[in-house]
């Protein structure tokens, strides 16, 4: 009984503190106040101060919530929770190096499909609005999905098939493994046929989080922010929150499938090697690309994931398919 | 004792047949009377699905194959002149499906139905429908096969055109009509076909006879039977008529044409191929069926993403999922297969409860136009709640039924691709993958233009549907979940059962005809018990995934309220100008909503071409769909000719 008991508060700590809530709240919070003060240097402005998001949060959480008399109150107020909910636990199931809190649950393509819920969370809230600037975001937010979900997929069957070529099985779905055997033959980016999906992942990486030039789905001067048009208070300081934890979870996806050979196997050296790979990943690929472009329009960003990045991921998937 | 034995599971299949078309005929004879006929209707259905659940323990757990010979016509001389049924797993299965859609489509058009004319026709062919498929299915001979399908087609015409004064409603039905005879009349040759060969109608005995005797009117008579299946399930490109059939039918029917009708044409293609011509081993034949689920499948997805009707759009996609059921099945593996009919019957279930809603939308509001509608949320909340579970589970959203067959074709159809080496089978998973987001996309733009955005004035005084109606959407829903969140049981006790009766022919064959016939007849031929292995590749347990999402929720929601998260400010009546009403521009033709048509142009503006080819292509013309009927048979002839 008493092991059941520690067994039962162990995940729970997993799922509430590391590397479950708490943890992703820090880190998310800190990569969003890193990459903020990063883009104002960059373009010779001062910038906010580094916690700046955490002050955000909290002020946003003492905030009056208005609802609008034309929303659909419950799905209003629902829909942020719920995305934040799925992504952290999406980020329970991305090994950090050799731990993973919960193994044998969820794969690649589960992994796949549970990014989805966020995006869609944020969908039926900005729709359940009512807001017409939310009908134009939540557009161009399924169509950025649509345009990464292409190489997105590309890049997992490229990896899966390479890990699985190599341990013999022929494919390998599994997560766990994925990393497993990074650990044991050095990661995947070493491999000259993975470096193309590498890129492509990266560049997946603005797409999802919906930041600079791909955030035509959110374009602050020219519809408002979109779905969020009609959010405020603590509704809106939650999906703040989940932008900045999915610029985690994503760098942390990447860490994963390309650079899982790194790890020292120690747990909090490990914390730490995922948190500076995370910023590397957000300095280059979010604040470098914010400070220096310019937003696209939705059809170019389309037209840019299905053709550049899928052609990038196809490479690889073809390479790791003839055994390279 | 013996007249106990006509309670002996043995006689079940019969009864559930004859149940439906008992129904069908007493609801003609006393169905003026309302009550009357909802007692019969509900009686037929519900004796029905019992007698075939009560099957599910011999059958689909003890293996065990009912051949039941009318009138005790047992085959003589190695030749089966009596009319059989038969019970494999395979049929049990796609039986349960259809008596399930039956059963909540009956209790569902208690309701819905109220205020139409001729109800006790409606009755009557709504049973003969049911009791044709059904029919189909537990048939074990050719013939009797074929006149399942022109009974189940003739139904299904009338009730398609069943409110004429509908737009559209008899012109749906005419097409239906026309290529749906062409279907028949395929179905009809080539088993004229196949008794000129071998002297048999029967299934064991035609299955045991055919491999052996392939020639070339056989292989005619398979592209005949091929593509007479394939339009009862509406596979490209017989796929336009579903969409005008679903278009103008009531929703009750839609259910029965998507979740039930397709099935036969699907377990018709499955039969034909594993059971008559055994040619699971051949690459050309998975070839077909593959490419001919991987087309339907993105075609269909993309001609819905253009639809600005409710149930024309459903239609489109209904044929969507056809189109991954047939891709999966056609992989001739033990994987593919189980999740093939795993997929069939989410497509039943989910597919239902999207065209209920649809139903219920136009029952309340009298338009299933996109562009007409909206807001119905704050109207009819249980509504949007139950097409919210409908749309995540078609789209594969974790943790609903769609997930996680989709999961399984995706493993499937990669596991093939490494096992043959063919990099065409990864395509499929590729192909998959995009419809199934695409999917998402086109049901975000139903969500969007007809639950949530702004209530037009027209339907200020929306209401709920009656509880009869939600309660029947709410049967689907909640087996959408169940089948979701526990897909081991699924497959233990429904689909693997099935997938394995397709690996055991020799033993469907000697079952039905007598032991050793099958090594009698074919010799050599004769299939050996194949040992058949479901090996998953990834790993997928919703119920943890669930558990742990749902603590998370709580924790997070329990943070949000103490946060003052619940610290919503709302109108309660008081008068702070604009506080409460969105932010545009100001001018009423600011407010303009992306209609339905324009969601995705992002996506559409890069596929215009493709796009502009297909509306072309679509002409609407029965004609033209007649002509595409032929293409599509001369071109299975020709490719059959050249490769089997």
């Amino acid at each position: 009984m008493p092991q059941l008991l520690i067994s039962a508060l162990s995940y729970l700590g997993y799922i509430l503190i590391f590397p479950g809530f708490l943890f992703c709240f820090l880190v998310g919070l800190l990569l969003a106040g890193i990459d903020r003060k990063l883009v104002a240097r960059m373009q010779k402005r001062v910038g906010p101060p580094i916690l700046q998001p955490f002050y955000d949060f909290f002020k946003l959480m003492g905030k009056e919530t208005i609802v609008p008399a034309a929303a659909s109150r419950t799905t209003f107020l629902l829909a942020p929770l719920v995305g934040l909910a799925a992504l952290v636990v999406l980020q329970l199931f991305i090994p950090i190096f050799s731990f993973s809190a919960f193994s044998g649950v969820a794969d690649v393509i589960v992994i796949l499909y549970l990014l989805l819920i966020p995006a869609l969370a944020i969908i039926l809230g900005g729709a359940a609005s009512g807001s017409p600037y939310a009908g134009v975001g939540l557009s161009r937010e399924m169509v950025t999905v649509i345009a990464c979900e292409l190489p997105l997929v590309l890049v997992l069957l490229a990896v899966g098939r390479a890990v699985g070529t190599a341990t013999g099985s022929g494919i390998c779905f599994s997560m766990t493994q994925i990393v497993q055997y990074q650990i044991e033959n050095g990661s995947l980016i070493t491999r000259a046929s993975m470096i193309p999906a590498a890129l492509a992942m990266l560049l997946v990486i603005p797409g999802e989080t919906g930041s600079h030039p791909f955030d035509a789905a959110e374009a602050e001067t020219e519809i408002c922010e979109g779905m969020l048009a009609e959010y405020s208070g603590a509704p809106l300081g939650v999906y703040k929150l989940s932008h900045a934890i999915k610029l985690l979870t994503m760098s942390s996806l990447f860490t994963a499938l390309f650079l899982g050979g790194i790890g020292t196997g120690v747990i909090v050296l490990d914390a730490l090697i995922l948190f500076a790979v995370c910023l590397v990943v957000t300095v280059v690929m979010i604040s470098l690309l914010h400070a220096v472009t310019a937003r696209l329009k939705i059809e170019q960003i389309f037209k840019y994931y299905w053709t550049v990045v899928s052609g990038l991921a196809l490479i690889s998937l073809v390479l790791a398919w003839y055994g390279f | 004792m013996n007249w106990l034995n006509i309670l002996s599971y043995r006689h079940f299949p019969i009864y559930a047949i004859m149940v439906l078309f008992l129904g069908a005929f007493l609801i003609v004879l006393f169905g003026r009377n309302r009550w009357a006929r909802h007692i019969l209707a509900f009686l037929s259905v519900a004796s029905s699905l019992a007698f075939l659940i009560a099957l599910v323990r011999p059958v689909m757990l003890g293996g065990e194959i009912i051949a039941y010979w009318m009138g005790g016509r047992v085959p003589a001389g190695g030749y089966a002149i009596g009319i059989a049924l038969e019970v494999d797993a395979l049929s049990l299965f796609f039986g349960l499906l259809i008596a399930t859609a039956v059963f909540v489509a009956c209790l569902y058009s208690f309701r819905y139905m109220e205020h139409d004319d001729n109800i006790p026709q409606y009755y009557t062919l709504f049973l003969m429908l049911a009791g044709g498929v059904l029919g189909l299915v537990l048939s074990g001979d050719l013939f009797n096969m074929f006149i399942m399908v022109e009974i189940l087609t003739f139904a299904a015409v009338a009730l398609t055109a069943f409110r004429n004064t509908a737009n559209g409603a008899l012109e749906a039905a005419f097409k239906y009509l026309v290529v749906g005879s062409i279907g028949s009349s395929c179905i009809l040759a080539g088993t004229i076909l196949l008794y000129a060969q071998v002297h048999t109608l029967n299934f064991a005995q035609l299955s045991a006879l055919i491999p052996g005797g392939l020639n070339n009117a056989t292989k005619v008579a398979f592209a005949l039977l091929f593509v007479g299946f394939c339009t009862k399930a509406f596979l490209v490109p017989f796929h336009p008529l579903a969409a005008d059939a679903h278009g103008a039918a009531p929703a009750s029917i839609s259910v029965l044409i998507s979740g039930v009708l397709t099935k036969s044409g699907l377990y018709g293609i499955i039969r034909l191929v594993y059971f008559l011509f055994q040619s699971m081993g051949l690459g050309t034949i998975q070839f077909m069926l593959v490419f001919v689920g991987s087309v339907s499948m993105f075609v269909c997805v993309t001609m819905a993403l253009a639809q600005h009707d409710f149930k024309r759009l459903l239609a489109f996609h209904s044929i969507s999922q056809i189109g991954y059921v047939l891709s999966a099945a056609g992989l001739a593996t033990a994987l593919g297969i189980s999740a093939g009919l795993y997929h069939a019957m989410n497509h039943t279930l989910f597919k239902g409860l999207l065209f209920l809603t649809a139903g219920a939308v136009l029952h309340k509001t009298g338009t299933t136009d996109l562009g007409k509608l909206g807001g119905l949320s704050k109207k009819m909340p249980h509504t949007t709640v139950l097409f919210l579970i409908g749309a995540a589970s078609i789209s594969g959203i974790p943790p609903f039924n769609g997930f996680a067959s989709k999961w399984m074709i995706y493993q499937a159809t990669y596991q093939k691709a490494v096992e043959s080496g063919n990099i065409g089978f990864l395509l499929v998973t590729i192909i998959a993958l995009i419809t199934s987001v695409l999917t998402l996309a086109s049901f975000v733009k139903v969500t969007q233009s007809v639950f949530f955005g702004r209530l037009p004035a027209a339907y200020e005084n929306v209401t709920e549907v009656p509880f009869g109606m939600r309660f029947a959407m709410g049967i689907f829903a909640a087996l959408c979940v169940v089948t979701g969140l526990f897909p081991d049981y699924v497959t233990r006790w429904l689909t693997e059962p099935a997938a394995r009766a397709v690996f055991s022919v020799g033993q469907y064959i000697n079952d039905m005809m007598g032991a050793g016939y099958a090594e009698s007849v074919m010799g050599g031929l004769a299939p050996a018990q194949q040992t058949v292995s479901f090996v998953h590749v990834g790993v997928w347990s919703p119920v943890s995934w669930l558990l742990v999402l749902c603590i998370m929720l709580l924790a997070v929601t329990l943070a949000a309220v103490l946060g003052k998260y619940d610290r919503v400010s709302e109108n309660a009546g008081e008068k702070v100008p604009g506080k409460y009403d969105l932010f545009f521009g100001g001018e009423e033709s600011v407010y303009s909503q992306v209609g339905g048509g324009d969601l995705f142009w992002g996506f559409k503006h890069n596929w215009r071409h493709y796009f502009r080819f297909m509306y072309d292509l679509h002409s609407g013309v029965v004609n033209d769909y007649a002509l595409w009927a032929v293409v599509a048979l001369s071109l299975a002839v020709v490719f059959l000719q050249i490769v089997l």
